[in-house]
């Protein structure tokens, strides 16, 4: 991973206007509830997976439809350094976001005369800084296959194919296609809930092992198809 | 032609590094093993055991469900919860359901010791009409598909209400009230219509 790259993509995503309004709507409007109902902790504010989906489009596809890649990789970085650099920063990115949304509803809720469930924050931070990981994964590899914005048609297209699919398994009794779209349809929002664990209950594997093989293997992917795009300025379709 | 309009960071030196496209071989390994990996336990996952420690076959429901009078009459004994699990035959997440939490011996087990579990079987594609209490129940807790779980006082109150099988995990952090936003949406399987 390369810093410089990593401070740059995040420079990068916190000017633009239009995501930083994406990204305050999405991160500050789960507020209201927990204004009017504290009680409800920190489950009030959902989950990250559409901060980090702002934050995470065009990630890498911006660059090669503006063509400042062409010009970044003519600098000593390998292209599996300018991904793994885009993966870090916008799952870093989504993770500040995160922490900023925690301490505020803490404040919130420590001024309304609500005991702060720290645990659950602990337990809401680790769950938000897994997802943001894993969604910037998924997109990374998306990203690197259509330029410009059209990862996120891509990632809607996979989802209502996956949909179709599994409600077609469902109704035909075909359970090894419910079962695969199931998962297809998983791997687009990878996350791994770690209250099981800090409660003492047993070890979901499946559940560890799917994150896992699917960052890692988004991630492997996203660096092959880089790795075999022709980014010359004769080239065209870039 | 003036230079394209570019945003390229100024630390990055202006040499070219000597494999700038070497493929991640580690990591594309490792993400084959974990592949493979999760397939096996896929699979595993789906057909847990031959037989389950209790000697039942494998995906049989481990739950032992009471009729509504025992629940009702259980629940105001012990305090505890109760667990309505509206279901019918023909849908396939409430197998699914079955399948993967019913029928795990451990998750049985603590849903037995959590609550007391009632089950509200629909039988209207089947037989054309239901019990007059199963209906009473589906319109008390406004069930419009299945599987739907609802944990209830026994003065009725709802507590928890989960639509559609979000797998097994979820469905039990819920269960436990420590789960974390999951929508059937993008990690489980949708509920089925009730009509």
């Amino acid at each position: 991973m390369n810093l410089t790259l990593v401070l740059a993509t995040l420079r990068q995503r916190f000017t633009s206007p239009l995501r930083l309004f994406i990204v305050l709507l999405f991160g500050w409007m789960p507020m209201l509830p927990l204004l009017l109902a504290p009680r409800t902790g920190f489950a009030a504010l959902g989950d990250c997976y559409f901060l980090a989906l702002a934050l995470a489009a065009g990630m890498i596809g911006q660059d090669l439809s503006s063509g400042t890649l062409q010009l970044l990789l003519a600098r000593p970085v390998t292209r599996a350094q300018y991904v793994f650099s885009r993966w870090g920063a916008v799952a870093a990115g989504t993770f500040l976001i995160t922490v900023l949304q925690t301490l505020v509803a803490a404040l919130i809720m420590a001024l309304r005369g609500v005991p702060v469930p720290w645990g659950e924050a602990a337990l809401f931070l680790a769950n938000g800084a897994l997802l943001a990981l894993g969604t910037a994964s998924v997109m990374a590899l998306l990203s690197s296959l259509a330029a410009g914005i059209g990862d996120l048609g891509l990632l809607f297209l996979v989802f209502i194919s996956a949909q179709v699919l599994e409600k077609v398994g469902m109704f035909k009794s075909w359970d090894w296609l419910a079962r695969g779209a199931g998962e297809l349809s998983g791997a687009l929002k990878p996350e791994l809930d770690l209250a099981p664990l800090l409660h003492g209950g047993p070890v979901a594997w499946f559940a560890v092992v799917s994150y896992l093989s699917t960052v890692t293997l988004c991630l492997g992917l996203a660096v092959v198809v880089m790795n075999r795009r022709e980014l010359s300025y004769a080239s065209s379709g870039n | 032609m003036p230079p394209p309009a570019t945003d390229v960071p100024d630390g990055v030196p202006l040499h070219r590094a000597d494999s700038p496209r070497r493929d991640p071989v580690p990591l594309l390994a490792v993400a084959a093993l974990l592949l493979v990996l999760r397939v096996v336990l896929g699979f595993h996952e789906v057909r847990p055991q031959a037989a389950t420690s209790s000697g039942a076959p494998a995906g049989a429901d481990l739950v032992q469900w009471r009729t509504l009078e025992a629940g009702l009459a259980e629940a105001r004994a012990t305090k505890r919860p109760i667990l309505y699990d509206f279901t019918a035959d023909w849908c396939p997440p409430c197998r699914s359901l079955q399948r993967q939490v019913f029928a795990d011996a451990r998750a049985a087990a603590e849903l037995e010791s959590r609550f007391v579990p009632v089950r509200v079987l629909d039988r209207q594609r089947e037989e054309g009409r239901n019990a007059r209490w199963v209906d009473s129940l589906q319109a008390r807790y406004r069930v419009n598909s299945f599987p739907t779980l609802i944990v209830a006082g026994v003065d009725g109150r709802e507590s928890t209400r989960i639509e559609g099988f979000l797998g097994r995990d979820a469905t039990l952090g819920r269960l436990r009230g420590t789960g974390v936003s999951l929508r059937w949406g993008v990690t489980g399987q949708a509920p089925t219509d009730r009509r």
